[in-house]
């Protein structure tokens, strides 16, 4: 598993935001000229640590190569003598979250929400300006969009200053109306998709898996919204029991009603937070009921409207909707499992959750030749 | 709940297809018919009715949005010129009694580009914005004249990142320099398999040493490029029509999978064949017949092949952006992304436009590469364009699905305004749409797994196509 999490050590009194760099191989005259303010250098590696300087001062990194961070941003907490990994540069997959504050209780929510919040807003602009060319940043919670002023704010800031930039907010679709017309409308919208979660077409059942009387009528209303501003909407379902039979209903309704939306994503559930707590309930065995999953996206798709399956093993899924399945899970959240020995799809196919359990719940699963 | 007007249609089952005008759509009784007459639909109408996203509370609540969005996703709206269709010779080196454009012969002269149409050519694809740019040759027989080709082919390569190149040959004389023009990868070949050989030979070679000669060329092209780098069209003569078992046979053996079926166009030379009468009720059924044909041969070989413009409409009607072929853009505004240049250097709206200007009936030149494209001319053609206020299409189930074709009304009845349910268009247009809610509805595997297949999915089932008691 990757560490989003290291240890270091740094003489400051206040959590700052510094950009690793190691210039293996390189002159010294190169480097000056690429060193940013918030840039640290490689100086030193020993048996104690990687030792770093730049304006800010000088830090020290302990328990991971130099060479897997290189580029990396990092939120560095002194006085705890911790750093998160805000930005790693290799990876897809760098989130930046907001809060963990959530007016909505998702019975499978993998991160579970919390009352304390801390506005981190100004260290996510710092970094997201050192991110790498061309990245794109996930934005997720918790719900970002209560605290939906900032949030534009440095949507729209960093936007403005990164044109090669692009970020996916990940929101309940609660907290939208006509008065962020003009804040959103003014955020290139082509670089900003919106992730988006719909579980059923009967308000009833989502209300139920969200934990929120009404929210399936203020999810549709702030829809509209997102329609009439252009703005690139992936739905989200994550298939459970409780809304696995309704799957085809709401892909006519998707059909029909949603199809401004730029991707419908069908997803596996993941084992942790209330997602473990309510797992036996909850989990769908796709690999033994495919049907619905099937017939729901062909539906979606006739109408030329993209629809996906996202974190479903190869294995679990029918062949002729493997190519439907990108590998989405996160490279720090995947992990293979014995049965995967041996698989000709391992190179493509996404895998598990880390935390998936052992007795994975698939009837149907194994290496394929 | 506001219902949004629907329009209906008889099927041929007796039963109503209903639609509406963002392109919903639903097969209903005549029970609902009168319902929805007399406005008295019962509560399970309007749940069905909502769930089909046909009707809205208020005003830019969800379905009010979601309808106007699929109405103005329906509209035809291109914006930057990408595709120029290219006539660098009018001669060509075989005599083909359907010729669709008219050609001159293969010693003629004063037949090619000269070298300032040439220049001028250049000239307006050096004015185009990239990144990409489709060039279609046709001519006569383009590869008559390899050099312009090239010319053509070298400035394309360097003022665009992304240019393509189709030549529409004949594949009746191939020299070295045309191998070497067809190997490029960024190069295609579109060429006429008019079905089996005797068909073929009737119609376009007629002679057994000229059409070995075509034979060889195809299976050489076959075997040396990738599938997808050749694609051949029949055209169809109502009177006369090939074994179309033994076409489609023939284009598989070539692998090619896609035929588009067209009937003899009534432009150019070809408007002195004699069909026979009736040749739109005959070609509509001979359509449909191959349809059926190709949905039993599918199931039977498990090889799925289609009908190019059938799989067009197919799409158009389920879906709001798949207005590729201009026969179902609507509007259909000329000039706007695509137009000929022809071996004189003039430009017309279609290719169709330039064989009925070149009998001399009308002059649809709209400018020449010298002056530039006369738009003054394109806005009169444009002006009937569009079928949003025809006063027939108003009333068509098929209207938020079809298109219009000012030329061809042009090209047959010598005017514009004609009444739409008497034209060649409305009445082929009409057949299809039929013929592709006859397929979307029918309860068969045979039909769901050619559906599937055409339309790019795994599966299609019964319920991907509303009904309503």
């Amino acid at each position: 598993m990757i560490p989003l999490r290291i240890k270091v050590e740094a003489n400051a009194d206040q959590p700052f935001v510094v950009r690793l760099r190691s210039f293996e191989g390189e002159a010294w005259e190169q480097r000056t000229e690429k060193l940013n303010p918030f840039d640290a250098a490689l100086e030193r590696v020993g048996p104690e640590g990687a030792d770093y300087v730049g304006e800010g001062g000088a830090i020290r990194i302990l328990g991971i190569d130099p060479s897997k961070v290189d580029g990396d941003v990092l939120l560095v907490n002194p006085r705890r003598g911790t750093a998160d990994r805000l930005i790693r540069r290799s990876s897809q997959h760098n989130t930046f979250l907001v809060t963990e504050r959530c007016d909505q209780v998702c019975l499978m929510c993998s991160q579970p929400p919390k009352k304390h919040h801390v506005d981190l807003f100004p260290y996510f602009e710092t970094a997201a300006l050192l991110a790498p060319e061309g990245a794109t940043i996930g934005i997720s919670g918790g719900e970002p969009t209560l605290f939906k002023a900032q949030l534009f704010e440095f949507l729209g800031r960093v936007l403005d200053a990164r044109p090669d930039l692009s970020f996916h907010v990940l929101t309940n679709g609660q907290h939208l109306d006509l008065d962020d017309w003009d804040a959103m409308s003014s955020i290139d919208r082509g670089r900003l998709v919106w992730g988006i979660p719909v579980y059923s077409r009967d308000p009833a059942v989502h209300d139920e898996i969200v934990g929120k009387a009404g929210a399936h009528e203020q999810l549709l209303e702030s829809l509209a919204l997102m329609c009439r501003l252009g703005a690139q909407v992936e739905l989200r379902t994550v298939l459970m029991r409780p809304n696995a039979d309704g799957l085809p209903q709401l892909a006519r309704f998707i059909a029909s009603t949603l199809p401004f939306i730029r991707t419908w994503a069908i997803m596996q559930m993941e084992n942790i937070g209330f997602g473990r707590m309510n797992w036996k309930t909850l989990f769908y065995d796709s690999s033994e009921g495919f049907d619905v999953v099937g017939r729901s996206i062909d539906l979606v798709r006739s109408r030329g409207i993209d629809a996906w399956l996202y974190n479903f093993p190869l294995c679990t899924v029918p062949e002729p909707y493997r190519h439907l399945a990108p590998a989405t899970i996160s490279d720090w959240k995947r992990a293979y499992r014995e049965e995967c020995d041996g698989c000709s799809l391992k190179a493509r196919c996404g895998g598990f959750f880390e935390w998936h359990p052992a007795n994975h719940g698939y009837g149907n699963l194994g290496a394929i030749q | 709940m506001n219902v949004w007007p629907l329009k209906f249609r008889e099927m041929s089952d007796g039963s109503v297809l209903f639609s509406d005008d963002a392109g919903g759509f639903f097969k209903s009784s005549h029970s609902f018919l009168d319902r929805y007459a007399a406005d008295s639909l019962t509560p399970v109408d309007g749940t069905f009715l909502r769930e089909g996203n046909h009707g809205f509370d208020r005003e830019f609540d969800l379905p009010w949005t979601s309808f106007a969005y699929r109405w103005a996703r329906r509209q035809a709206r291109p914006t930057r010129m990408n595709y120029v269709i290219l006539v660098p010779t009018l001669r060509c080196n075989l005599t083909c009694g359907y010729c669709q454009v008219s050609r001159a012969p293969e010693n003629a002269s004063g037949f090619d580009w000269s070298a300032e149409t040439l220049a001028g050519v250049l000239s307006f694809l050096g004015g185009l914005e990239g990144p990409d740019i489709k060039i279609e040759f046709q001519g006569g027989e383009p590869l008559l004249r390899v050099d312009l080709l090239e010319a053509v082919q070298d400035f394309c390569r360097g003022k665009f990142s992304r240019p393509q190149f189709v030549v529409c040959t004949n594949l009746q004389v191939l020299d070295e320099r045309a191998w070497a023009f067809l190997d490029a990868d960024d190069t295609f070949i579109s060429t006429s398999l008019d079905g089996d050989r005797a068909t073929h030979e009737r119609q376009r070679t007629h002679g057994s040493e000229v059409t070995d000669a075509f034979f060889r060329n195809l299976e050489a092209a076959v075997s040396r490029y990738p599938e997808g780098k050749i694609s051949a069209l029949p055209t169809v003569d109502v009177a006369s029509p090939p074994d179309f078992d033994a076409l489609l046979d023939n284009y598989e053996r070539y692998g090619i999978r896609s035929v588009y079926l067209r009937p003899i166009n009534h432009q150019g030379f070809a408007r002195k064949v004699r069909q026979g009468d009736n040749v739109l009720a005959r070609w509509n059924r001979l359509h449909s017949e191959f349809i059926n044909l190709l949905i039993a041969r599918n199931h039977r070989t498990g090889r799925f092949m289609e009908e190019y413009y059938f799989s067009q409409c197919l799409k158009r009607v389920l879906r709001f952006d798949a207005d590729n072929h201009v026969d179902i853009r609507n509007p259909n505004f000329f000039a706007s992304d695509y137009v000929v240049i022809d071996h004189d250097g003039r430009f017309y709206p279609t290719d169709e436009a330039r064989m009925l200007s070149r009998i001399g009936r009308i002059d649809l030149s709209i400018g020449d590469v010298g002056t530039g494209i006369d738009r003054e001319k394109v806005e009169v053609l444009n002006s009937g364009a569009f079928n949003h206020f025809d006063p027939d299409c108003i009333h068509c189930a098929y209207q938020p699905f079809c298109g219009t074709d000012v030329i061809d009304d042009v090209s047959r009845y010598g005017r514009i305004d004609a009444r739409r349910t008497d034209t060649w268009f409305c009445g082929r247009q009409m057949s299809l749409f039929d013929k592709v809610f006859e397929v979307l509805y029918r309860k068969d595997e045979a039909a769901r797994a050619s559906l599937a297949a055409w339309l790019g999915l795994v599966g299609w089932d019964d319920s991907m196509a509303p009904t309503h008691p």
